[in-house]
């Protein structure tokens, strides 16, 4: 086989993938932009011939809908911003020193990352609920920060470790103390790692489910992902339309801060994957 | 090596947060799992109750069979999908080919997506009704419509599809990874020797990349065994049982039957196998870097 035939064989099956990763997403679009009479019509209208912003109309004039994005976005926000703040300064440990006990915490934290929240949502609903904290956003973004925090601080000593100490040897001489070396030299050079890891913990707390359903039900509390849940259920054939457009608004924030910051996310879960 | 006993302060939060979270509840599942308790009523007496009444249950053989069969569907297509996608990114690469970049983002899209909304999305995609994409797409071309969802084995394959469309760029980005870092000598040679792509792929990429290969296993088997909102969300786990599988189950088992200790027994199953499946992980990982 020639290279040209070659080339154009991976080509042929790239446009293949391609088009099987997008479908599902194009026909998303497609549906959310249909009227109801067209949705009936299936793939032959493909392609809208009255494409209409009607049904993005209906859910965003909603305001419970807004609400729910607002709550999506405060609770992974903070939840990943707690991960970081959580899992600094035990990377930087984890990455400087060297000490008695070292290897089976950090063994014990990747173990923890492999734990179901499943497993652990059943006391963690006892304990809240006992303590009058169902029902709280203070709750869910603590069970996000503890989901983050196994790979927050891999991710972190990572970036640390990429740093070279002859930087903060040179600092100390210049008679730095260590809290100073650590918050004017190392974190501003590691917050490549710092940024991967905070968007990382963002897109898995905006995809989170089960433990805002569980904790939370209010309806004013819910986050997106837990909405259009809700919202499927009480939709029928003749609200496809709608549900799509729900779906989409759904998707479209992660995808979005996904497709910004690709590169850096890419590096991080590189690292996490070389690394383990 | 440091002595001073203050180094552990650096990991005060960290432990803290992972204690609170993870450790107690951890040990309290496994006490409720020998408990009488449901949801809402304390426990009164231990036992093995919950075991018995959980492992009794005529319906666990057929979760148990759903769960086996899913992970090894999802372990096996997810690998495969992300090998090929990988191994055609690399070999784009290094011709020089246009749109890899774009084909990486694409899979990687899918990736970002809620598993909730991925169930949903598929859902929409497999619908029976006549208006159905992919129903209506086959109907188009002359075949006939196929019961996606309402048949039990095809829900089964249905709920695989979906969560491999989902989740096959973890796959990619460790092979793709795995496979940059394979000496391009090693081909080189081979190809001097004759050896054709096919030869070249048997013995260079797999021998190569077999640690890659063992540790994404176990890794997709993890995540294969612990998620289910893409399940919840395109079948409910049904029809009947069909698509139920292990954590599923247990979701439904604790929060809508409110059976405490039989749903702790499951989800202490359910942690025995991941953290076995973690110990497999780290035993090779640590034979990867003493040697």
């Amino acid at each position: 086989m020639t290279p040209r035939i070659a080339d154009m064989l991976t080509y042929l099956a790239g446009i293949v993938l391609a088009a099987l990763f997008l479908m599902p997403l194009l026909w998303l679009v497609s549906l959310s932009l249909r009227t109801p009479a067209e949705v009936y019509l299936g793939a032959a209208r493909f392609i809208p011939e009255a494409p209409t912003l009607d049904n993005f109309r209906q859910i965003l004039s909603d305001s419970a809908f807004g609400t729910y994005l607002w709550n999506a976005v405060k609770l992974c926000a903070l939840g990943a911003l707690g991960a970081v703040i959580v899992a600094t300064p035990a990377a930087y440990a984890a990455s400087r020193f060297t000490f008695r006990g070292k290897g089976p915490v950090m063994i014990g934290i990747l173990m923890v990352q492999m734990i179901s929240p499943l497993v652990v949502i059943i006391p963690l609903y006892r304990y809240l609920d006992r303590l009058g904290l169902l029902e709280s956003h203070l709750s869910v973004i603590a069970v996000y920060m503890a989901i983050g925090v196994p790979l927050s601080v891999w991710l972190i000593k990572v970036g640390f470790d990429t740093i070279p100490q002859a930087l903060e040897e040179a600092a100390a001489i210049d008679g730095c103390s260590q809290f100073e070396i650590l918050w004017r030299i190392t974190l501003p050079l590691a917050s490549p790692a710092l940024a991967s890891a905070f968007i990382l913990n963002m897109i898995m707390g905006w995809s989170q489910f089960l433990v805002p359903f569980i904790l939370l039900t209010r309806d004013g509390q819910l986050p997106i992902a837990v909405a259009i849940y809700n919202f499927a259920g009480s939709s029928s054939a003749s609200t496809t339309q709608l549900l799509a457009a729900a779906c989409l608004v759904a998707v479209v924030p992660a995808l979005a801060a996904f497709l910004a910051l690709q590169r850096l996310i890419l590096r991080a879960i590189m690292a996490g994957a070389v690394k383990g | 090596m440091i002595k001073d006993r203050r180094v552990w302060l650096w990991f005060a939060p960290v432990l803290l947060v992972l204690g609170g979270v993870y450790l107690i509840p951890v040990a309290d599942v496994i006490r409720f799992s020998f408990s009488d308790a449901t949801l809402l009523r304390p426990v009164t007496g231990y036992g093995l109750g919950g075991y018995q009444a959980a492992f009794s249950d005529d319906s666990l053989g057929v979760i148990l069979r759903n769960t086996g069969l899913f992970t090894l569907l999802s372990v096996v297509s997810l690998q495969a999908m992300g090998l090929a996608i990988a191994l055609l990114l690399v070999r784009g690469d290094r011709r020089g080919l246009y749109g890899m970049s774009a084909l990486r983002t694409i899979v990687l899209a899918a990736w970002v997506i809620p598993g909730i909304a991925n169930g949903l999305i598929w859902q929409m995609l497999f619908s029976e009704a006549p208006f159905g994409a992919i129903n209506s797409t086959l109907r188009l071309i002359g075949l006939s419509p196929v019961a996606w969802l309402s048949d039990p084995g095809n829900a089964m394959i249905s709920a695989v599809i979906a969560n491999v469309w989902q989740g096959s760029a973890f796959s990619m980005i460790v092979f793709y990874a795995a496979r940059r870092a394979v000496d391009p000598v090693l081909y080189e040679a081979a190809s001097v020797d004759g050896a054709r792509p096919v030869a070249q792929f048997f013995f260079i990429t797999l021998p190569q990349m077999r640690g890659a290969l063992l540790v994404n296993t176990i890794l997709v088997t993890i995540q294969t065994l612990n998620t289910f909102d893409t399940i919840l969300a395109l079948t409910g786990g049904g029809p009947g049982r069909a698509t139920e599988v292990l954590s599923l189950n247990i979701f439904n088992r604790v929060f809508y039957s409110y059976d405490l200790g039989g749903g702790s027994a499951l989800a202490v199953l359910l942690l025995t196998i991941s953290m076995a499946l973690t110990l497999v992980y780290l035993a090779v990982l640590l034979r990867k870097t003493a040697r």
